[in-house]
């Protein structure tokens, strides 16, 4: 088993004979509070695999262009013991870099066997129906994001998320407002739950998206794809991705969901001059520590927000 | 009759919506029964409590804060700030957002309470002891418990009492301009605390801007709630 830190192309672990597994996923319902912490995410995924609670062969890092905090976790656990690999995202989205990313990323692995491009790319595509089902309002926003968020390690098994893509249920979502929820996907277990019963309606989740949207049926197309991944590139990039995104998603509201000690929360200044100032979305920010419940404060915060947004929507 | 009750930590407000106007009462948060004992009425409930309590309508207290202020203040404000019983929230009604202390008692109720109790004064009496200060004692810390001691260490240096106070009104003021984002221009202050004349110069001065009281500061968040549920009315 191959533990993940967030996006590396599925894709590549499988068409090597290995499966994924996106440690993240282990994090929102874990009780653990780890010393030496900066990002509670790459701190108790990084307990977790040092004290065996979750078992894997080796580890693939993001450490380029996304997330400098599990570079460092990544290195502790190399140290420790288990074979890593240091996976790069080109800041400037050139596929030829890319390229080579994932022969390196193959190489680790062991090269290239039975080629399951094919597959998951018919799967992501699955995936991208139920997403547009959730947009449409006949997927609960909870179960579209389960789907979605694991694209990234596709479950661990390419049968097991096969039945997941095909036990979703088809509802009817009662909604007020459409919401897209920016940023790192929230470490609070209950957050899209919570959202709906406010009446708000996640309709795009900016991270799990990218979980979905890229694939390719050859090593080629692959990078090609995930040269685009939005968040490891330049801003301006993201901002033109999400002024698009957000307007097909017909969205209401916006809600920027950071970490704390996350560089990334250095860009809630920039998401909101351009989406709030600029382009006129109403905008909340919510910032998370350790996994819990959604907090007290956060709720009143986004009840709050849901009261107002009846003023402005 | 609209009723607008609001049930927090310390104390519980109601507003009663007459033909002519509102008519109020305060009491402890403990008796809020009371406040509904003989009215009938739509009940529209804010606070803390505001889902514990029987309620047709519920809303938060930052959106009453909102609705409950442009009641009282005819003009535009660009920020609330509401000093609870035992939290402080810092409302940025442009760009509707707010943040909140609720993890310490530096700038709530309470701090200003807990000194009052050093001195066996009660609270209401804290702005007459600022006024009649010539100067302001220099007090640094925001924490009760540090607070004190620096109360004490200004005493020996020969401060008066009144001149201590008001160098606590300065240091609490200090506390919530730093919560207070820098565009605001026109700030209003909201709770009981509003009441002290004392915070009200002191907050004015520090962020050097006009601050805005209520005529009822207490009750703005109850009137609030009837005022948010009589808009939605009538969009209806
Ligand atoms: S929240 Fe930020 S610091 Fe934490 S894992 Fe994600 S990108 Fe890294």
């Amino acid at each position: 088993m191959i533990g993940i830190t967030a996006l590396v192309p599925a894709e590549v672990i499988y068409s090597c004979g290995e499966a994924a597994l996106d440690l993240n996923n282990f994090v929102p319902t874990s009780k653990l509070e780890p010393e030496d912490k900066l990002c509670a995410w790459t701190a108790i995924w990084r307990e977790l695999v040092l004290r065996g609670e979750v078992s894997i062969d080796r580890l693939v890092v993001v450490a380029g262009g996304d997330c400098y905090n599990a570079l460092v976790e990544g290195e502790k656990i190399e140290l420790a013991g288990k074979p890593t690999h240091y996976f790069t995202y080109p800041f400037d989205g050139n596929a030829g870099a890319m390229k080579e990313q994932l022969e390196a990323l193959a190489d680790f692995l062991g090269g290239i066997r039975d080629e399951a491009f094919g597959e998951v790319a018919e799967l992501k595509k699955l995936a991208l129906e139920v997403h547009e089902m959730r947009c449409s309002g006949e997927v609960g926003a909870e179960q579209g994001f389960l789907i979605e968020v694991s694209g990234s390690d596709l479950m661990g098994s390419l049968e097991k998320y096969r039945s997941a893509i095909e036990e979703v249920e088809e509802t009817e979502v009662d909604y007020e407002y459409r919401v897209a929820l920016l940023g790192i996907p929230p470490i609070y277990p209950d957050f899209h739950a919570f959202l709906q019963e406010l009446g708000m309606h996640v309709v795009f989740d900016e991270m799990p998206f990218e979980f979905i949207r890229h694939t390719g049926k050859s090593l080629g197309e692959v990078a090609g794809s995930y040269a685009g991944y939005t968040f490891a590139g330049h801003i301006s990039r993201r901002l033109r991705f999400l002024e698009s995104q957000l307007k097909r998603h017909r969205v209401d509201a916006v809600i920027h969901f950071q970490q704390f000690a996350c560089h990334h929360k250095l860009e809630d200044r920039l998401l909101r001059d351009f989406l709030h100032e600029k382009l006129g979305y109403p905008y909340i920010t919510i910032e998370a520590d350790l996994p819990s419940p959604t907090p007290q404060q956060a709720r009143l915060r986004l009840e709050a927000f849901a009261e107002r947004l009846g003023e402005v929507v | 009759m609209l009723i607008g009750l609001d049930v927090g930590s310390r104390a519980a407000k109601a507003a009663y919506r007459l033909e002519d106007g509102y008519e109020y009462r305060v009491v402890s948060s403990h008796s809020w029964e009371d406040l509904l004992r003989g009215r009938e009425g739509v009940v529209i409930s804010t606070g803390y409590f505001r889902k514990r309590v029987p309620h047709d309508f519920n809303v938060t207290e930052i959106t009453t804060a909102i609705y409950g202020v442009r009641h009282f203040i005819r003009r535009r404000v660009d920020v609330i700030v509401d000093i609870g019983g035992q939290d402080m929230k810092v409302i940025d009604v442009e760009r509707n957002d707010f943040v909140m202390n609720d993890k310490c008692s530096a700038g709530t109720g309470a701090f200003l309470e807990y000194i009052a109790s050093y001195f066996a004064l009660d609270v209401a009496e804290l702005a007459r002891l600022h006024r009649s200060a010539r100067c302001a004692a220099p007090i640094n810390s925001t924490c009760s418990v540090f607070a004190q001691s620096e109360v004490v260490s200004r005493l020996v240096e020969g401060y008066t009492k009144e001149e201590v106070i008001r160098g606590i009104h300065y240091a609490f003021a200090r506390k919530i301009a730093r919560m207070v984002p820098r565009h605001a221009r026109s700030v209003a202050l909201i709770g009981g605390t509003a009441k002290n004349a004392g915070v009200v110069e002191a907050l004015s001065e520090v962020l050097g801007v006009r601050v805005h009281v209520p005529g009822e500061p207490q009750v703005v968040n109850a009137v609030g709630a009837v005022e948010y549920y009589l808009a939605r009315e009538g969009e209806r």
